[in-house]
């Protein structure tokens, strides 16, 4: 796993009942038994830590979100729009 | 005049609390024997400007070590300081009622516990973070920690309760008024067990700012119906019963330490903060009336006695009003002058307070007490607690706005 991925891993834990060390990419988040109000302060933390705003809803069920893998690239492609966004400023 | 209602006899099988002077019933009755004072130097957070800068706050509170065997609420632990308060408090009580959980009939239980401004804590820090620290959001659990449901709502899933689960929101009667509501729904037969009562914390830089600016604060200490009183000392904590009918109580064999015998409730309609004697002296007859009791059946006046200028002299008087000759043997006294003005807990608090008066038939002080003040001229149990009988006990708590509540308590039936 990278650095984003690692660090994402480490926000994960932080917020599980009874963290584990097996996760990985392909990790179903519903597997984590993360709910919605858990992922609501995953997000927070992952946007504080990134430096980045992740938009979603609570209420739709976010294709982003189902595996750790799909909130590492969701994260990563939102790090370079941000990059991008900052260069072209 | 009111008449004594009618409907089924309630009962108190559980207390709790969470002060500065104690943070169980024992701790907190042991203080309150001794005359300690909870009042200390205002800390825990960055006092700036601040001109006041006392309080009775609740130092080293561990939640985490208190709440740790919380099993259906999972995020407890993340709640607003006020609900950790309720919830300890809650425990506290559930235990001392010895109920059997979960409840045998879930819906036939309430939980109403009140809170006179949320989590005003956790306000203050989102607002920090938004405005001062320029943070792109506030904490996601931010919204549940403030709402001033939040506490009745935790401490209504850790036990189970179905039945009517909400906040009362009434200033400094706030527990009071959630007791009496809990009684009133037991008495006519809406729920047969309820927890009851009110938490507050709401010790923070803006909270001593809009207090200051009132200027009803003391800076040097809570001194009830004294000469040298000039203004109340915030506090902070949390007081909960556990209230269920006689015929529950007793059909499983609990122990009963009080009935709930009178609750009144009548608003001044005049002014935010100046009271009237009317309206005290009216929410203290009707309590009476209700339980059915005389003036000189009361042993022990637990007064809301704030330390303001207005307020005991007008509670002296509204005393004086409805005791009549009584008023002079009456034993009253603030306990206040040890845990602070707890806002909306108040009355929980003291609801305890007179229930281990009479388990114990020894009345509380009030502490600071060196000389009264002009027209403060009734027995407020100066500086030192006393042995005494105590049968009957009755609990003021009157709020900002005109908001009084009155409980009376009487000795387990017979």
């Amino acid at each position: 796993m990278d650095e984003v991925a690692t660090k994402i891993t480490d926000i994960l834990k932080k917020h599980m009942k009874e963290p584990r060390d097996d996760i990985a990419l392909d990790t179903a988040l519903t597997d984590l038994k993360i709910e919605s109000l858990d992922l609501a302060m995953i997000v927070f933390d992952i946007e504080d830590g990134f430096g980045i705003e992740i938009p979603y809803n609570a209420n739709e069920d976010v294709e982003d979100f189902k595996t750790v893998g799909s909130v590492v690239e969701r994260v990563k492609s939102l790090i370079a729009a941000k990059g991008t966004s900052a260069a072209s400023a | 005049m009111a008449q004594k209602k009618t409907g089924r006899r309630v009962v108190v099988t559980g207390l709790g609390v969470v002060t500065p002077v104690g943070t169980t019933v024992p701790e907190f009755w042991d203080s309150m024997k001794a005359g300690k004072s909870g009042v200390s130097e205002l800390g825990g957070f960055p006092l700036e400007d601040l001109k006041i800068l006392i309080a009775a706050q609740i130092k080293n509170f561990d939640h985490k070590a208190r709440l740790k065997h919380f099993k259906r609420d999972r995020i407890i632990s993340l709640a607003d300081r006020y609900s950790w308060f309720a919830a300890v408090a809650a425990d506290e009580a559930v235990k001392m009622s010895g109920l059997e959980l979960p409840l045998t009939d879930p819906y036939r239980s309430a939980c109403i516990i009140g809170s006179g401004a949320g989590g005003l804590v956790t306000f203050e820090t989102a607002y920090r973070d938004l405005f001062i620290e320029k943070k792109k959001a506030t904490h996601p659990l931010t919204l549940l920690r403030i709402i001033g449901s939040s506490a009745a709502a935790h401490v209504g899933i850790e036990f189970g309760i179905k039945g009517p689960t909400f906040a009362t929101c009434s200033a400094c009667s706030t527990a009071s008024h959630a007791i009496g509501l809990a009684r009133d729904y037991i008495r006519d037969g809406v729920v047969d067990i309820a927890i009851a009562g009110a938490s507050e914390s709401v010790i923070n830089y803006g909270t001593m700012k809009a207090w200051q600016a009132l200027h009803v604060l003391s800076p040097e200490g809570c001194f009830p119906f004294a000469k040298k009183r000039n203004g109340t000392v915030l506090g902070e904590g949390a007081g909960i019963l556990v209230l269920e009918s006689y015929e529950h109580a007793k059909a499983r064999g609990a122990t009963i330490l009080a009935e709930l015998c009178g609750f009144g409730m009548a608003s001044d309609s005049q002014d935010m903060v100046k009271p009237t004697v009317e309206g005290p002296s009216v929410a203290m007859q009707q309590a009476l009336d209700d339980a059915g009791i005389s003036t000189s059946q009361i042993d022990y006046l637990n007064a809301h006695g704030t330390a303001t200028a207005d307020n005991d002299i007008n509670e002296t008087r509204a005393i004086k009003n409805v005791f009549k000759e009584h008023a002079e043997k009456l034993a009253i006294s603030s306990t206040k002058s040890m845990h602070g003005h707890p806002l909306g807990a108040g009355g929980g608090i003291e609801a305890v307070a007179c229930i281990k008066a009479m388990q114990d038939n020894f009345v509380p002080p009030t502490i600071g007490l060196d000389e009264p003040g002009e027209g403060c001229d009734l027995d407020y149990i100066p500086n030192v607690g006393r042995e005494k009988q105590v049968t009957y006990t009755m609990s003021n708590s009157f709020a900002f706005g005109g908001l009084n509540a009155v409980l009376v308590f009487g000795p387990p039936p017979a």
